[in-house]
């Protein structure tokens, strides 16, 4: 219990550097109450103080940053709370719940999601749902996409392979295949769909961005 | 201006001839001659001087820590000589110590990627990519148009994954990427795009 009440002591004290450097002052007692709250139901707050620091870095007003924040915090524990109803394992990390979290954001519906996370076993469902709103951006359903990705998952694909998936699909719309022909192709070929490899040389000259001390 | 001197006057120089003999104006010339000799032949006393130099002749060696000390700062003259081909030989091997060949492409981790982001802004001064992965600071990340054709670009190494970002053109104008083709609203009346980094080695 002591570790806990200290980190949460401790927590709006670290990211006071960040916030109070490049968000506006009238903006941080709103925006460290919903980090607060956050930690206090064990949710991550990177994502929380990211949010922040966009808000700022964009020059929004303080209400619309303590808003997209409160929005930010309201999205993880939805996501949290699809994951758990979906019977994924937890506990649930920062990335898996950013990924529910963007699906959602992306106009996935809570049950497909729901669908998707429940079909993926023995990883994190952040590729799947990519794949399945990749779909849904090009126009495919919603349930036929999460159809053809949950098929993948059962011919032995996972991870990146899935946005492979999506992307022959995407492929097939562009050879002129309607839309119903372009799923229909692409699993009938599962799990052998094109990979993307790396271009050659598309690691040189690559850097690691450098973030806020 | 040189004159050649008139032969009564030498000879009255010389001795030859008696001054007597001369004319008043002669006479006051030869005198005049006579005056600068002399005064070209004095030496010039300046006084004090050989106590000056005698005092620093007889000032004691300096300490040998103090004479190194001084052949250190002070400059010294070196003579190289190299016949050219061993010049030649000594550059070429410097050349390979020194040349490291392309820049290696860097080490990246199980769960990293690379992400290329591309831009065409024909006529922006400057464009960076802004994300949470630079905590939104547009002179984290910028982009290079190194052949000034207007498209813009850099390589970034990100954590595998979904990363929301912005084009920032100019240092003040906020543009999201119109090639994403993934998009969502970012809570500040625009839209950030999306892209999603596979990691480079296989899961």
């Amino acid at each position: 219990m002591t570790p806990l009440l200290l980190l949460l002591l401790l927590l709006p004290q670290q990211n006071d550097g960040r916030l109070a450097e490049h968000v506006p002052a009238a903006a941080l007692p709103g925006v460290h109450a919903i980090i607060t709250r956050a930690a206090q139901d064990s949710l991550p707050t990177e994502p929380l103080v990211e949010k922040a620091l966009e808000g700022g870095a964009k020059g929004a007003s303080p209400e619309m940053i303590v808003t997209a924040v409160g929005a930010e915090e309201a999205r993880l524990r939805n996501a949290r709370d699809l994951l758990r109803r979906a019977g994924a394992p937890g506990p649930y990390g920062t990335r898996e719940l950013q990924s529910v979290s963007l699906a959602l954001a992306r106009g996935l519906p809570d049950r497909i999601v729901a669908e998707v996370v429940g079909s993926v076993k023995d990883t994190t469902p952040g590729f799947a749902l990519h794949a399945v709103a990749d779909l849904t951006a090009h126009g495919f359903g919603a349930d036929s996409s999460a159809a053809l990705i949950v098929a993948a998952l059962g011919s032995g694909l996972s991870g990146q392979r899935l946005l492979d998936v999506a992307a022959a699909a995407d492929r097939e719309l562009q050879r002129g295949s309607t839309r119903p022909q372009a799923l229909a192709r692409v699993r009938s070929i599962l799990p052998a769909v094109p990979s993307q490899p790396l271009p050659p040389g598309a690691m040189q000259g690559a850097t690691r961005p450098k973030r806020s001390p | 201006m040189i004159h050649d001197l008139d032969p009564r006057i030498h000879g009255a120089l010389d001795g030859e001839l008696d001054r007597a003999a001369l004319t008043p104006e002669e006479r006051a010339l030869v005198e005049r001659l006579d005056a600068a000799a002399r005064a070209l032949s004095g030496t010039p006393v300046v006084p004090g001087l050989s106590r000056r130099v005698m005092g620093i002749i007889r000032r004691p060696l300096a300490s040998p820590v103090a004479r190194f000390r001084r052949w250190l700062t002070s400059p010294q003259p070196v003579t190289l000589s190299l016949r050219p081909v061993y010049s030649l030989v000594i550059a070429a091997l410097l050349a390979a110590v020194l040349w490291r060949g392309p820049v290696p492409a860097p080490m990246l981790g199980a769960h990293e990627g690379v992400a290329q982001f591309v831009a065409r802004f024909p006529e922006a001064h400057s464009v960076a990519v802004v994300g949470a992965f630079n905590d939104w600071r547009p002179e984290a990340t910028p982009l290079a148009d190194d052949d000034h054709d207007g498209v813009w670009d850099a390589r970034v190494i990100l954590p595998a994954g979904q990363h929301e970002y912005m084009f920032v053109v100019d240092g003040e104008r906020w543009v999201s990427d119109p090639l994403a083709g993934r998009y969502v609203d970012d809570g500040f009346g625009r839209q950030n795009a999306v892209l999603v980094v596979r990691p480079v080695r296989a899961e």
